[in-house]
């Protein structure tokens, strides 16, 4: 029995060590004593470094200077020690002195008191008496009060000449402090990562359960939960125990390896002053993986290729954990993180990747077949064109060849690829995909209305061209041969409409003239504008663009469908609702014609064409697609990987894989399924890189339960940004406009940059809430910058959208949507305000009178807006602060600033100006309103008035 | 770890210590890794350095010329008596280009920016010089020497843009800048007038003069390459060894 109880203490004893060096050795630990030698090193170089740097010369220079000082001081020690004593002295007579005063004062006071009290009793002598005494005793404390202030006097005196004598010594001393500064902070960093024999005694086994240095880094966040069925837990985010520096500054360069490195941009995330501050939202709120883990692959950490896959495997053991639903977001798809509280947003500020993703999808009409319920995708017009009367725009042989090839015609399009895809690629299928086609071009043709068009009168190609390239047309189209879509990746907004390449062969002129005129009587909701054309700008537009051709898809015939094939797919169909016999029945009392129509009819629903354009007989249409406001959250068993195991099975990786190759997951079961029940989703033809940006874009679609108060945006702005933001997409103000600091992708297309739209920066504390009103509604109403060839087109707004405009301008710059009353300013205002107005030039740019603006027409008056427009346009209480520092409110902007910057303060030049013989009459003149020329001076030297006159000055106009 | 509650563990230390006497151990700091050195500036000992020298061409040579239209601003045009022409592209017949900034790249060590400012000047509506070059933290001064208004708009992509208006003549302005680049800077009032600043990270440079040519001396000796920038021909380089004491020969070609 004592052999087996002592076997078992010393087995319970080596489970007791194992376990203590277990604990000792976890690997967190490691990377928290490792990154403090690193960090130790890294000071002590920076130490070495400061050192070599610390400039020897000024160094020597600095020390000689203070020997100097000292050795001068000591020369004149005689001095000093006479002041000094000299101030001893004094001080004891001051304080002699004044106890004498005070003295003299309590009694004075005392006496006051007397001399009332024989006020009071009227005895004639008594006050005679005491007004003698209080005489004479006022007349003492003055005369001691006057010695008190004499000495305190010699004393200011003796302090000035003592410090005057060691001011040389001060100062050489405060210089040697200076240099030395950089040193002594990197010494009290250096005393905080040294492992003394304390941090060895702490974090000792055993001992490390007091209070370890080396302990895990975990936070609490409040309010965020796991729903882990049945019950929540509160989400407790542990990674900055390994990512040690994360939230610190100056872990970023090459030396530093994670899980070392600061994070990105700590402006905006991690630290304490960013707006997604570490103890708010933690980490797993962005990057997903499992919140409390403290070992590198229980984390989820994502490999992002191939090679770090297999060095992790290598390294850490690593391998999927299948069981855990949300894994870390590989780094290129970090920004799918973002949309857990930002994808009520329409678009996310200054994400990259994400909103690329939401810009492709919003083109590709993904929201056309799937459901996405967010505000960014819902009830947004259909993506292609309208199709009930398609054939007055085309001709059906070019219909059939695009609906098989639209790439073929035009590399950017985005009409995706519906047929000849891998997993209907075989021999069998290919009459059957003919019959689709052709029928679904025979039920358009026979469904579409008729409509005449005018004739078109001729056109100068040439100047077509130029009118092309200058009006505006280029912010959302371009005529491009050569590049690929992904070319645009970063400007999608110029495929925004169209690339035109080949218009000439596939619509008719007269189509073309009465589009360019009025696009909305051919489409009603359309986003393309009326750049408001005249006939003949319109015709020549029309000859210019008709010269873009592509000969190989002009005069195309229809080809012939194999009848036992469209028969056969007819069959398919009706047997979803008939029998064997009723079917066959039914397919031949059918004629050719209506085979055709059904057929096609049959086609358009299967392939969801209606998702995307409006099509007569389906304004009812559904959605066809799978719904994907929650894809991510999707579980990962739900994923079809079929029989394929080459891609990597993550949720990414099978979304990616989608996309590029839609019809990939039918590979191997082509043969088991029947023709209709293989996959339909059409090939979009996009690049990897554009693959990816959707891919992260949908890996945000997760509905993430973070509660409202952490959610992005200020709920009374909030609205009206989202609902700006759809418009600006859908009407493609950024192709011309810089709104939001992105945008203004016609630059790409212009030569010549004094011919661009204005950047729209400040535009709600700019312009006032009629006005933009009225602008928006007929923007032809205004001359605002006559010397422009592009012109703001007429979109035709809705008083809803004009107001959405403009709620969402104001919002941006958190301005009130509408302007306090305006000033009414005084005549000497104005009449300084007009003078300042001349000295300063205002109107070598700004015509600014009725006879400046009668006179435009070139020349130098042709930079900047009328002024004439500036009282019904801005609002007053901007228009100052614009005058003050323009680059402030339109960064790149041609107005200058009149007031140079100087020690961080705006400063007006005016008042050197005026004294300059030049200024004479002006002087005089304004010296009216002031009683001397320091008053005038002064007065021009206030940036804030000077700005405030010059503002009613352009009021009176 | 970011606080250190050591001596809350104290007592208990002093027990275990008890225990612990004699069971050494510890780190050994001085097996800590070292980070990167640190470049340091190399003395210029006169005797270690050369010289290089070249001309920079144009194939085609001379420009067709182009003459500058000051009509929109009287002021201007009563500047000058004969007709202005634009400096985009100087050359002479032979080919020999002007207004080339030529930087030796890559000499390393950091080099303290002179204290005298260098100077662009606003003459008769035209920027004097057309290309100079500027150290990193050197002073650049704008002066208007004209009686009328001039907005001087440099437009950098790596320092901070700026837009200041001279509407006083003899107006100055003093910038620094940080980052080394090309700016152009413009003034929209008279858009003809133009003006780039070359901003480089150490004083071995060089702006063509009408014959084309250039010189820098009192390059430390080594191998570098030798970039030739034109405003509207981009940009060229060619390798060359300078040898202490030695005066090397780089010729450049622009393909015009």
């Amino acid at each position: 029995m004592n052999v087996w109880f002592a076997i078992s203490s010393l087995g319970l004893l080596a489970v007791t060590l194992w376990m203590v060096l277990g604990d000792f050795g976890r690997p967190w630990k490691r990377y928290q004593a490792e990154f403090r030698d690193l960090e130790r090193a890294s000071i002590v170089a920076e130490m070495e470094a400061e050192r070599q740097a610390l400039n020897q010369e000024s160094l020597t220079a600095v020390q000689q200077e203070l020997t100097a000082e000292r050795e001068r001081l000591d020369g004149r020690r005689g001095e000093i020690d006479e002041l000094e004593s000299n101030l001893e002295s004094l001080d004891r007579q001051l304080f002699a002195a004044d106890a004498q005063m005070r003295a003299t004062k309590s009694v004075l006071d005392a006496g006051k008191y007397e001399y009332d009290a024989a006020l009071q009793s009227g005895d004639e002598g008594a006050i005679e008496n005491e007004k003698a005494r209080n005489d004479g005793l006022t007349e003492k404390w003055i005369a001691e009060t006057r010695v008190v202030e004499d000495i305190q006097g010699q004393i200011a005196d003796g302090q000035t000449a003592l410090e005057e004598e060691r001011a040389g010594l001060t100062a050489s001393e405060g210089k040697l402090a200076d240099l030395n500064s950089a040193l002594d902070g990197l010494e009290t960093r250096l005393a905080t990562v040294e492992k003394s024999l304390d941090y060895f005694l702490v974090n000792a086994p055993l001992m490390d359960m007091l209070a370890p240095s080396l302990k895990i880094e975990q936070v609490m966040l409040s309010g965020l939960f796991h729903d882990i069925n049945f019950t929540t837990i509160d989400r407790v985010d542990r990674c900055m125990t390994c990512h040690v520096a994360a939230d610190r500054e100056g872990f970023d360069g090459e030396e530093w390896a994670e899980p070392f490195r600061s994070h990105p941009r700590l402006d905006l995330f991690v630290s304490d002053a960013s707006p997604h501050n570490y103890s708010d939202f933690g980490c797993t709120v962005c990057h997903s993986g499992l919140d409390r883990a403290t070992d590198f692959v229980r984390a989820g950490h994502s490999p992002v290729t191939e090679d770090q896959k297999a060095e992790w495997e290598g390294e850490y053991g690593w391998k999927y954990e299948k069981y855990l639903e949300t894994p870390i977001h590989p780094t290129p798809l970090s920004e799918a993180g973002c949309l857990s509280c930002h994808a009520d947003q329409v678009w996310v500020p200054r994400s990259n990747v994400v909103d690329r993703g939401r810009k492709l999808v919003t083109k590709m009409g993904c929201y056309g077949c799937h459901n996405i319920g967010y505000e960014a995708y819902e009830d947004l017009p259909k993506v292609g064109p309208d199709l009930r009367k398609v054939a007055s725009k085309t001709n059906a042989g070019w219909a059939a060849k695009w609906i098989e090839t639209p790439r073929d015609f035009r590399q950017t399009t985005w009409m995706p690829h519906f047929f000849y895809q891998e997993n209907i690629a075989g021999d069998q299928n290919k009459a059957f995909q003919r019959a689709e086609i052709e029928s679904a071009v025979d039920y358009l043709w026979e469904n579409s209305a008729a409509a005449t068009y005018a004739s078109v009168p001729s056109g100068n190609s040439g100047r077509g061209e130029e009118l092309f390239n200058s009006v505006g047309c280029t912010g959302c189209h371009v005529i491009d041969a050569e590049n690929p879509r992904e070319f645009y990746f970063e400007s999608l907004e110029r495929l925004h409409g169209p690339n035109l390449l080949g218009v000439g062969s596939k619509v008719s002129a007269e189509w073309l003239y009465a589009w360019i005129q009025d696009p909305k009587q051919y489409r009603p909701d359309t986003a393309m504008p009326n750049l408001r054309l005249s006939d003949q700008e319109a015709a020549d537009v029309v000859a210019f663009l008709m010269q873009s051709r592509k000969t190989d898809w002009e005069n195309l015939g229809r080809e012939s469908v194999d009848a036992a094939a469209r028969g056969d797919l007819i069959k398919a169909y009706l047997r979803t609702t008939m029998t064997i016999e009723q079917s066959e029945a039914r397919l031949a009392e059918m004629s050719d014609p209506e085979q055709r129509q059904y057929l096609g009819r049959q086609t358009i629903a299967k392939y969801g064409c209606a998702g995307c354009h409006t099509i007569g007989g389906f304004e009812d249409a559904k959605p066809i697609g799978v719904e994907l406001t929650e894809e991510a959250a999707k579980p990962l068993h739900l994923f079809d990987f079929g029989h394929s195991h080459d891609v990597p099975h993550t949720k990414y990786d099978w979304i990616r894989t989608k996309l590029q190759r839609p019809r990939y997951w039918d590979h191997g079961k082509e043969l088991v399924k029947g023709y209709e029940e293989l996959y339909r989703m059409p090939n979009f033809g996009m690049s990897r890189t554009e693959a990816d940006a959707v891919t992260t874009l949908l890996m945000g679609f997760t509905k993430e339960s973070v509660i409202e108060q952490r959610k992005a945006g200020d709920p009374t702005t909030g609205p009206a940004l989202a609902a700006g933001r759809r418009l600006v997409t859908r009407l493609n103000c950024q192709g011309c406009h810089i709104i939001e600091g992105d945008g203004r992708r016609i630059a790409e297309a212009m030569a010549d940059d004094s011919n661009l739209p204005p950047n729209l920066a400040s535009q709600g504390a700019r312009t006032q809430a009629d006005w933009l009103f009225g602008f928006l509604h007929d923007p032809s109403s205004v001359q605002l910058r006559p010397w422009l060839d592009v012109r703001m087109p007429t979109f035709e707004f809705s008083d809803e959208n004009a107001n959405t405009m403009i709620a969402y301008f104001a919002a941006l710059d958190e301005a009130t949507p509408f302007a306090s009353d305006p000033p009414s300013p005084s005549r000497r205002n104005t009449a300084l305000g007009g003078e300042i107005f001349g000295m300063l030039q205002c109107g070598r740019c700004h015509p600014a009178g009725p006879e400046a603006l009668a006179a435009l027409g070139g020349g130098e008056a042709d930079l900047a807006p009328s002024l004439l427009l500036a009282k019904d346009r801005l609002r007053h209480e901007w228009v100052p602060e614009w005058i003050k520092d323009p680059q402030l409110w339109v960064p790149g902007t041609r107005m200058p600033t009149n007031f140079p910057l100087q020690n961080g303060e705006l400063v007006s030049p005016l008042p050197m100006a005026i004294d300059q013989p030049t200024f004479d009459d002006q002087k005089s003149r304004m010296m009216r309103h002031f009683g001397s020329e320091d008053e005038l001076k002064e007065f021009l030297g206030d940036v804030d008035q000077v700005s405030a006159v010059l503002r009613d000055y352009l009021w009176s106009l | 770890m970011k606080h250190e509650n050591w001596r809350l563990a104290l007592p208990f230390l002093a027990v275990a210590l008890i225990g612990l006497v004699g069971c050494g151990g510890g780190g050994d700091t001085d097996s800590a890794p070292t980070a990167p050195a640190v470049a340091t500036a190399p003395a210029l000992d006169p005797s270690q350095t050369g010289s290089v020298s070249g001309t920079i061409t144009v194939a085609g040579g001379e420009d067709p010329d182009s003459e500058i239209q000051m009509d929109a601003d009287p002021v201007c045009a009563g500047l000058h008596d004969g007709a202005v022409h634009s400096e985009t592209h100087v050359a002479d017949d032979s080919g020999n280009l002007a207004n080339v900034l030529v930087a030796v790249k890559g000499v390393s060590g950091s080099f303290g920016a002179p204290g005298e400012a260098a100077t662009l000047t606003q003459q008769g509506c035209v920027y004097v010089p057309r290309v100079q070059g500027v150290l990193i933290g050197q002073t650049l001064k704008v002066i208007n020497q004209d009686p009328t208004l001039h907005n001087v708009h440099a437009t950098p992509s790596a320092n901070p843009e700026f837009n200041q208006a001279q509407p006083f003549q003899g107006m100055e302005l003093e910038r620094t800048f940080d980052s080394a680049e090309v700016i152009p800077v413009k003034c929209d009032v008279h858009p003809w007038m133009q003006s780039y600043i070359g901003v480089v990270d150490n004083p071995f440079f060089a702006v063509t003069g009408a014959d084309g040519s250039f010189s820098i001396s009192g390059v430390p000796a080594g191998s570098y390459t030798v970039e030739a920038w034109h405003e509207s021909l981009g940009t060229q380089s060619g390798q060359v060894t300078i040898e202490a004491g030695g005066s090397a020969s780089l010729d450049l070609g622009f393909g015009g």
